[in-house]
């Protein structure tokens, strides 16, 4: 009787965790949130300041704020970041359908990809920029209602060797 | 076999009863305060000695047992001036039990995140943009608005033309930055100065970060101003002043600024240029602010020496005050148990009349007004130094001249 009780409790127990899993997993899976990155391949160049990374997604709910995330590399050194964090680099907002684009606002290039330094005089100092290495990086976008997440990569490749 | 039993369901008890006194709220009792700042961006010139201020403020109330026993934990992140690294920390931290407040250092921060505020019944702090005034909402802030400190200026102008002896009204012009900021202080500032009888010239707007700016200011001295305003936030209207300077318009014309205007980071760098320059603000500056002993002794006791003092740390003890006097209120309203970020936002409702101790005027925030005083002070430059010029004075609400 008493191998009962602890059996019944145990499953009890285990019902109560999965039950809670299974909830979870519903909500950020119903309906499927996507994520493209444009362009997918790029390499750091200033060029970027005026024609920068954008992101289109759809899947989340209708006019829903979205924050576009960039899931930094364990040991990745970020300014203003803390390890383990991940960067935001733009953010967006859906229409009815639940669909949204955007694009990186020159600041976020310059924080985030190229790093850079910033002088008395408010202008990018370059001198002190540390671009973040060539590598495949993963891209959230999540729905700050929904909670919906649509994953991209964009692969940051080394600028092409000048002739 | 029972014997195995038995063990296991102790273990499973213990992890229970683990959890359940580590999620109760005997074990710690704090509440945070989310700051979403620039530490290493554009203005971390003025925001790290503000937060600096703040954070000994809160480690002060720590140190004497916190309010009612409870800390206050201070969440400080370098967004680097940017709206998209501010609204993913939101999301990171908006989830923590307790977190009662954050303050936005921009007016764009401050909008983006204002969405997400009002869902997650928070309060917020912003900068000074008036139409937080205009739409009463969840988002408060600092002072009174951009608008109303442009407005106390054009008042100090027309009593300064008429102590010149010089009849009519004069012609004034702005420059500022070419983004919300700089347009904001026109909303309603631009109507007030009109009904004073100034004139004021076609603005000028500017990139941040424009290195010289005397395309615009000599374009403001050809069409006749007799004062220009100088926008942006601390170093530019410094920089911008000192074009003047170098120009010789300085001599001719008087260079004023608003509540970003020169602190102790601009006359440490062009103190010749900025003589005689004149700065409305909302927070004590130069000689006024070294003269308190409210903010000086606390720099003192966390900071050391007040060779490296800038006012701006008053503004930020200032900042911690509001949110004691709220925490307080709350507490005494509903208790530790149930607070509730809610709870926060009635209490700033509640905490008109809170004595600064000097750093700025008496807290405004009341069910009607999202303005952090009402009070502004004139400072001029002389001989290197930001001394008063007038006592405090109320604002005139611009805000309600201009439709939002």
């Amino acid at each position: 009787m008493r191998y009962f009780k602890v059996i019944m409790l145990f499953v009890f127990i285990l019902g109560l965790v999965l039950g809670g899993f299974a909830c979870q997993t519903a909500q950020l899976s119903s309906p499927q949130a996507k994520l493209e990155v444009i362009p997918a391949e790029t390499f750091l160049s200033p060029a970027l300041i005026r024609k920068p990374v954008a992101f289109k997604g759809s899947g989340f709910a209708p006019k829903e704020m979205i924050t576009v995330e960039m899931v930094l590399p364990a040991g990745l050194k970020m300014k203003g970041i803390t390890e383990g964090e991940d960067v935001g680099i733009a953010v967006g907002t859906t229409d009815e359908n639940g669909a949204f684009s955007t694009a990186m606002q020159p600041t976020a290039t310059l924080n985030w990809f190229f790093q850079v330094g910033w002088t008395p005089l408010l202008r990018p100092n370059f001198k002190e920029a540390r671009p973040i290495p060539p590598g495949v990086y993963t891209i959230n976008a999540t729905g700050l209602d929904s909670e919906r997440v649509g994953t991209a990569t964009l692969k940051i490749v080394p600028p092409p060797k000048k002739k | 076999m029972r014997k195995k039993c038995l063990i296991f369901l102790s273990i499973v008890l213990s992890v229970c009863f683990s959890i359940a006194i580590f999620s109760s709220p005997s074990c710690a009792k704090e509440v945070s305060y989310l700051s979403l700042a620039d530490y290493t961006g554009p203005i971390a010139g003025l925001n790290v000695p503000a937060d600096m201020g703040l954070e000994d403020y809160i480690k002060e109330i720590n140190a004497k047992g916190g309010v009612d026993g409870i800390k206050i934990k201070f969440i400080g992140i370098d967004t680097r001036y940017d709206v998209a690294r501010a609204v993913s920390a939101y999301k990171r931290y908006r989830r923590t039990k307790r977190l009662l407040m954050v303050n936005s250092i921009s007016t764009g921060i401050g909008k983006a995140v204002a969405r997400l505020i009002e869902k997650d019944k928070r309060l917020q702090i912003v900068p000074g943009d008036g139409e937080f005034q205009a739409h009463l909402q969840r988002t408060f802030i600092w002072g009174p608005a951009y608008q109303d400190a442009f407005a106390a200026s054009m008042d100090w102008v027309m009593a300064d033309w008429k102590a010149k002896g010089k009849a009519g009204a004069p012609v004034v012009g702005y420059m500022s930055w070419d983004n919300p900021f700089g347009r904001e202080l026109l909303r309603g500032g631009k109507e007030y100065a009109e009904k004073l009888g100034i004139k004021l010239l076609p603005p000028e707007f500017f990139p941040p970060g424009t290195l010289k700016h005397d395309v615009y200011l000599t374009r403001l001295a050809k069409a006749g101003a007799h004062y220009i305003h100088a926008g942006g936030v601390d170093p530019t209207p410094t920089n911008v002043i000192r074009d003047a300077y170098a120009l010789g318009l300085t001599k001719k014309i008087q260079m004023i600024c608003g509540y970003w205007g020169p602190t102790a980071l601009g006359i440490g760098v062009h103190a010749k240029a900025l003589e005689g320059s004149v700065i409305t603000s909302f927070y004590q500056r130069g000689t006024d602010a070294i003269k308190n002993k409210v903010p000086t002794d606390l720099w003192k006791k966390y900071r050391g020496s007040l060779d490296k003092y800038n006012e701006a740390y008053g503004m930020g003890m200032s900042w911690g005050m509001s949110y004691v006097a709220g925490l307080k209120f709350a507490l005494k309203a509903v208790g530790y148990d149930k607070l509730k970020a809610d709870d926060m936002y009635n209490a700033y409702q509640n905490i008109t009349g809170l004595d600064k101790h000097g750093i700025q005027g008496p807290c405004a925030y009341s069910p009607t007004s999202r303005r952090g005083s009402l009070e502004v002070k004139t400072y001029r430059v002389e001989n290197g130094k930001i001394v008063p010029i007038t006592g405090w004075r109320k604002a005139p609400d611009a805000v309600s001249l201009h439709k939002f």
